[in-house]
């Protein structure tokens, strides 16, 4: 009988195990995933996908699919969009699945074990500062899933790297130690590079860290630098309306949110530059770490 | 099928009952064939409480009891919300499957995901009783005229309506088998033998109808791919009834007055196959087999087309052949061979129209990972 040679990511939170008999996509994960240690010796994950290629006879050229528990959930992607249908269809299923957390649409960010919090709707500019605030020094914990315990109050690393889209692709790559995957053009989002943390945040990759400040950015082309605070409730609504599974987790996730919302300072941030933005943030955190 | 898979999927429905006490690696294949066939709420529901359960195998039973716990809420939630509706009606109303397990409480409804909300009215008050529903705020979905046709007179059901920003659709019934199918019958019985639920504004069939019920949806109302938590509810709902005396007798009796034999036959046969339901072999040899070729071809196809093949591969050419056989077998109980022709052939054309016309860039959910 056949077996599978899976790769096993581990992002902290959660395992993902890929196998592929794609060599350029082998290679995109071994430069985006580079710096892992040895797999666990258990062998658990949490997600288990296989990226096979289509027919070779497509219409519209050669496809490649996410096959997912012997079934392919998504529509397939160009063959050589392999790690972009990877990073959306993986992050799909951790989704589905990590319900044992609060899951925040958030980028989290650590100055030791002191997290900063960035909830945010697509589109506001979250990864480009979350990478921004990275590379001023920030320790990387995730750009798209804030995971919280709800019996602890801690917030988990899950270390994926950033996707970043059209020009937030250039702004970030422009900032000195940035580290960029291939760019994916046109694809359902638009060009997409994926951003790699740095080496020291995937060490850390299992510390935890407790939730100091929550910041909700939204970012408006040359708007002046404008900061909010927020009252615990209201902080409270829009964590819950910035969560994946908030309404499915149900007492749950009210606690945790509450909990969350009562325990952090938190503000709106409106900016139009990352560099005032990020100066502003260090202001906000000063006295936690 | 290869011994180990086999093994799991034993590992698997004996999981949905009881807990199991096995390693983190047997655990992460039980947890995948558990996603494949929707019974992960089952096997949390079954293993809570089990301290053997490494601790990232239980973060996803937590996780899976939670969507369980989400869903019944939801579940109970529009029952209440079609209850207020419907309260006054001078007829009966009947919930089906999910809904009814989920009022009768206890073990049945334990980690069981239901998609919808299923319920039964007497033919004469089906329109407005679909009426009411959408003066009251519920919508359908939009169909064009063909579909709404195939609804109105071929199918024993509505189109799904769903309240605006709920989860769960509500499928309206006035009989559980299609009208034009082989096993069509008047469901005016179904409704003479239903039992009130008490503190509710709903009636449930009666014990033995719920179990045909079970066996027809099953067998006669669905292509079978992956429907293993089907014989899971079908086991369930036996060892619950068969303690009450007489069960099994007056369950062989409903079948042939109900003409249901067969689907009967086909749920006790897996069901005491894969799960060893107690008394099925009996019930079995007093109903009378198929014949040969019809029993052949289920007995090969259902394990293929029902059970998980091995989720680190794509179906094997078994499998997908099984389920083919089983989606041509189910339009085929359906309706007759001239109705179905044109009827396929529309659905075919249509599939391949909008195949051609989706740009390659858009991908789409198709499937329940």
């Amino acid at each position: 009988m056949r077996t599978v040679d899976y790769r096993l990511l581990d992002l902290g939170a959660a395992r993902i195990a890929v196998t592929s008999q794609i060599p350029a996509f082998q290679a995109q994960l071994d430069f985006i995933y580079g710096h892992r240690d040895e797999a666990p010796v258990d062998g658990f994950a949490d997600v288990r996908v296989a990226l096979r290629p289509g027919s070779r006879w497509h219409v519209w050229g050669r496809q490649v699919d996410l096959w997912s528990e012997g079934l392919r959930p998504f529509e397939p992607y160009p063959l050589h969009s392999a790690l972009p249908l990877f990073e959306w269809g993986s992050n799909w299923l951790l989704a589905q699945r990590l319900n044992a957390y609060l899951l925040l649409h958030a980028g989290v960010l650590a100055r030791g074990d002191h997290a900063l919090i960035l909830p945010a709707a697509p589109g506001s500019g979250k990864s480009t500062l979350t990478c921004a605030l990275h590379l001023a020094g920030w320790r990387f914990l995730s750009d798209e899933f804030g995971v919280v315990d709800p019996e602890s109050g801690h917030v988990h690393p899950l270390l994926k790297p950033a996707a970043l889209k059209n020009r937030s692709i250039d702004v970030i790559g422009s900032l000195p130690g940035t580290v960029l995957g291939p760019i994916f053009p046109k694809t359902r989002k638009g060009d997409v590079s994926h951003f790699v943390p740095s080496k020291a945040s995937v060490a850390d990759r299992h510390r935890t860290a407790t939730p100091r400040l929550v910041i909700f950015p939204r970012f408006r082309d040359g708007a002046p630098l404008r900061s909010t605070p927020l009252s615990t409730a209201e902080t409270a609504m829009r964590l819950g309306l910035n969560s994946f599974n908030y309404r499915s987790l149900g007492p749950v996730g009210f606690h945790a949110v509450a909990r969350l919302a009562r325990s952090v300072k938190a503000c709106e941030l409106e900016y139009g530059d990352l560099g005032a933005a990020i100066d502003h943030i260090e202001h906000l955190f000063v006295g936690f770490a | 099928m290869r011994p180990q898979l086999r093994a799991e999927l034993e590992l698997l429905l004996r999981g949905t009952r009881e807990p199991l006490c096995i390693d983190t690696a047997q655990w992460d294949r039980v947890l995948r064939l558990a996603r494949m066939t929707g019974l992960h709420g089952r096997l949390a529901a079954a293993n809570e409480g089990n301290h053997s359960v490494p601790e990232p195998v239980r973060r996803h039973l937590v996780s899976a009891s939670r969507i369980a716990a989400f869903n019944a809420r939801m579940l109970l939630g529009e029952l209440d919300a079609l209850a207020s509706v419907l309260r006054d009606a001078a007829f009966p109303v009947i919930a089906l499957k999910g809904g009814a397990y989920a009022l009768q409480g206890g073990r049945m409804a334990n980690g069981r995901f239901a998609s919808d909300v299923d319920l039964l009215v007497p033919n004469a008050h089906l329109r407005p009783v679909e009426q009411r529903l959408r003066a009251a705020g519920w919508v359908a979905a939009p169909l064009d005229a063909y579909d709404e046709r195939y609804y109105r007179d071929w199918s024993h059901e509505t189109p799904p309506m769903r309240f605006p920003g709920r989860v769960l659709e509500l499928d309206l019934h006035h009989a559980i088998t299609p009208v034009t199918g082989t096993l069509g019958f008047d469901a005016r019985p179904l409704f003479d033998a239903s039992v009130p639920v008490p503190g509710s504004a709903f009636r449930v069939l009666s014990p033995e109808d719920q179990v045909l019920h079970a066996c027809v949806h099953c067998f006669h109302d669905g292509d079978l791919a992956l429907r293993v938590r089907e014989i899971v509810d079908i086991d369930a709902l036996l060892r619950c009834f068969l303690r009450r005396e007489g069960f099994a007798e007056r369950l062989v009796a409903r079948a042939g007055q109900l003409g249901l034999r067969r689907p009967l036959w086909y749920g006790l046969r897996f069901a005491g196959a894969w799960l060893g339901t107690p008394t099925a072999q009996g019930m079995l040899e007093r109903i009378g087999s198929p014949g040969a070729i019809s029993r052949r071809l289920m007995e090969w196809s259902a394990p293929h087309a029902m059970l998980p093949s091995d989720p680190d591969f794509p179906p094997p050419t078994a499998v997908r052949l099984a389920r083919t056989a089983m989606l041509a077998r189910y339009h085929r109980l359906r309706m007759p061979l001239p109705m179905l022709v044109p009827h396929l052939a529309r659905k075919t054309a249509l599939r391949m129209r909008a195949r051609l016309l989706r740009p390659a860039e858009e991908p789409s959910r198709k499937g329940q990972p």
